[in-house]
């Protein structure tokens, strides 16, 4: 079985061009992270889901106090909005149209959610992208309407070859598949130590971990029982091997 | 609770919403608030020796078992703060739900509320329009739904399969004031809750 390594370097100030990982960030509508600047200096592409682009416009001037607003909302514009476009405000949408923003009203689409309309952009037609080493990241993912999240997570299972993280200001998450032994290179700067491994949507008959606090040997994993939470990372690399696809969660650092 | 009530003398309002007990780990109450609660007369049971369980599966099970002059046999746990923040919290959290399954346990947060269905019994949901909905959903959270059927929602299932990377029901809408559920599995109902 092949190893799968998973690095958080895109918390990490700093926009390195020799890293393989090409990233497209992805802007839903939930309040901005506080490190979206960051994700936004390594992604290669820039998406908002509809009402993404509300919060792109009315908070990314506020992680830039200091700033006027106007040309933080220019250095900020994204590529593309895309989604059903039934929350972004006019004034908004006209804003990023008159500065090159392309638009694609999917309006016509109500089968999938916006989440999943955007990875699907970015893995199929997003133009002069090195898709070979592909990761999305998500901003606003969690929080606010439950079903949201769940349907966030479930993009994570629909595209499981694909790497997504799901951001909040508090963690992240992605899906650790089973079809691979999983390396986890902790960057203790940014994250942890808080972390779990969720069974979400059916049974693990056996997982096994290295380095973190309370560790697993063939442990089952299901709701009704044991789900690893508030575990803790113990140095600097975790391993993870599993029956089933888990979700992988570490919390991140206020800073 | 205090910025709740913003004309209100903050101590008369601490006074008013005081705690019966406090339990947990105690590894995040400020000791200025444990003071003032346990002044007050609240009950402080210190479980930091459970390292264990979650902070809430021990205040369930503190309800269910310990809590005096309750009539349990209708109960029904009302969890704030129970959503948000750190996901692995939120999902042990709904693990409890999970592990509790026979009692009536609702998660809530300023947007919204979850509680389980259990397979064992067929669910009606009375809509109370004025305050939730009408955005909902039915999540199979702990493993594949081979077969629900509902009734009042936009996007009504019938006899449906539901799992994780394939059809889960979210940003469904509630029709009219009544939703019928009936579930080969336990499923997490979710329903918006509405600013006002």
């Amino acid at each position: 079985m092949d190893v799968m390594i998973h690095s958080s370097t895109f918390l990490l100030p700093g926009n390195d061009h020799s890293s393989s990982v090409t990233y497209a960030l992805v802007v839903l509508n939930q309040r901005l992270p506080r490190f979206t600047p960051i994700l936004w200096n390594h992604a290669q592409v820039r998406v908002c889901a509809d009402g993404g682009a509300n919060r792109l416009f009315d908070e990314m001037p506020l992680l830039f106090p200091r700033d006027d607003a106007i040309d933080v909302r220019h250095r900020y514009k994204p590529d593309i909005i895309k989604g059903d476009m039934d929350s972004i405000r006019t004034e908004v949408l006209d804003f990023y149209t008159n500065l090159g923003t392309k638009v694609v009203d999917e309006s016509h689409d109500q089968d999938t959610t916006d989440l999943r309309k955007c990875v699907a952009y970015v893995r199929d037609l997003a133009p002069n992208l090195d898709k070979s080493n592909l990761c999305i990241l998500v901003a606003g993912a969690l929080g606010g309407r439950f079903d949201h999240e769940a349907g966030n997570i479930n993009v994570l299972y629909r595209f499981s070859t694909i790497r997504i993280i799901l951001l909040s200001d508090d963690c992240l998450i992605y899906l650790l598949p089973r079809t691979h032994h999983h390396e986890i290179h902790i960057q203790s700067s940014v994250e942890g130590p808080h972390c779990g491994l969720i069974p979400i949507g059916m049974t693990s008959v056996s997982t096994t971990t290295t380095g973190l606090q309370w560790d697993l040997t063939n442990t089952e994993m299901r709701f009704g029982d044991l789900v690893s939470t508030s575990n803790l990372v113990q140095g600097e690399k975790i391993t993870v091997q599993s029956s089933s696809d888990l979700l992988w969660t570490i919390s991140i650092k206020k800073t | 609770m205090p910025l709740l009530f913003p004309r209100d003398d903050a101590i008369d309002v601490r006074h008013r919403y005081k705690p019966d007990i406090i339990k947990g780990d105690m590894d995040s109450i400020r000791t200025e608030v444990l003071d003032f609660y346990t002044n007050l007369g609240t009950k402080v049971v210190d479980e930091s020796h459970d390292q264990d369980t979650t902070d809430l599966r021990k205040c369930v099970a503190y309800v269910r078992d310990l809590a005096p002059n309750l009539d349990k046999s209708n109960l029904c746990i009302l969890v704030a703060g129970a959503l948000g923040g750190r996901f692995d919290h939120e999902a042990g959290n709904i693990n409890v739900l999970y592990r509790f399954s026979t009692i009536r346990i609702i998660l809530l947060s300023d947007d919204c509320l979850i509680y389980l269905l259990p397979r064992t019994h067929h669910h009606e949901i009375h809509i109370q329009s004025s305050v939730e909905g009408p955005h909902c959903g039915l999540i199979p959270i702990g493993m594949t739904s081979v077969s629900t059927t509902t009734t009042g929602l936009q996007w009504d299932l019938t006899n449906t399969e539901m799992r994780f990377g394939d059809l889960v029901s979210t940003s469904n809408l509630v029709q009219g004031e009544k939703i019928t559920v009936q579930s080969s599995s336990d499923l997490l109902w979710t329903i918006s809750i509405k600013k006002t």
